[in-house]
């Protein structure tokens, strides 16, 4: 990712769906967003505000995390939700996929 | 590039000449992004539908692409959008024009990106056949930071 300011970011960002018991959200699938070194840490930061719905500090903290190792787990939806995701991260050119999580 | 005025309906911007032309130059290179670079999956063979899936997003991605190129040429040619003034140029966007903006300005960037190679380190990769690409992806780098910042209430640098 390109480098722009680093913001001091206090997360808040305990994935919610922890919680949860796993047999309860299977099957599941992963939204991942990959590293480049092309995008701007800003840009990132502000698409995952548009595409989340997230403040700021959230969408900083998973931005920190694509840049620091090289991916974040963003979600953990039903194939549905998950391509839905990808579809709108990808119209943003971000390097996003949906895995299978097992 | 500076921000003029705001309001619900609209965001106005001023650039100057130099600026405009630029603008333009790089937004007539949309798209960059080969469709065959956008993947659903690093691990397709495990998805229920590999082959569905993946012709979803290449339909949605061309749909948007198709879209914002009609945009795009409505935003070239519409003298209310882009109206010559004693000062320079005002180039009025809606909000969800700001923001398809962003989108074709990072296609630009990233498209650019791919073409010259990928490389990791910009300044070492500049030869006689990469240099038109970085200066697309700087370019529209450029204006894709000043956009942002304006967005945050900044005046970009």
């Amino acid at each position: 990712m390109a480098e722009t300011a680093i913001p001091e970011v206090l997360p808040d960002t305990v994935q919610e769906q922890q919680d949860k018991p796993r047999s309860d959200l299977e099957p599941g699938f992963l939204v991942i967003c990959w590293n480049d070194p092309v995008n701007f840490m800003d840009y990132v930061t502000h698409v995952f505000q548009r595409v989340f719905g997230w403040n700021k500090s959230k969408a900083q903290f998973h931005m920190r995390q694509v840049h620091e190792q090289g991916k974040s787990v963003l979600a953990r939806e039903s194939m549905e939700k998950a391509e839905h995701y990808v579809h709108q991260l990808q119209k943003y050119s971000l390097h996003a996929t949906m895995e299978l999580d097992t | 590039m500076k921000l003029l005025r705001t309001t619900p309906e609209q965001v106005v911007f001023l650039l100057g000449n130099r600026e405009k032309e630029l603008l333009l130059s790089v937004l007539r290179l949309y798209p960059r992004i080969p469709p065959a670079h956008q993947q659903l999956s690093k691990n397709p063979e495990r998805l229920p539908d590999r082959e569905g899936g993946q012709r979803l997003l290449a339909e949605s991605l061309a749909e948007q692409r198709a879209e914002q190129q009609k945009r795009l040429r409505l935003l070239i040619e519409d003298r209310r959008r882009l109206s010559a003034t004693q000062s320079g140029w005002e180039l009025a966007l809606s909000p969800g024009e700001l923001e398809w903006l962003l989108q074709v300005l990072n296609d630009i960037r990233v498209g650019s990106w791919l073409a010259a190679g990928s490389p990791e380190d910009l300044l070492g990769r500049i030869t006689e056949r990469t240099a038109p690409h970085i200066w697309a992806m700087e370019v529209s780098g450029s204006f894709q930071m000043g956009l942002l910042h304006m967005l945050e209430g900044e005046q970009p640098a």
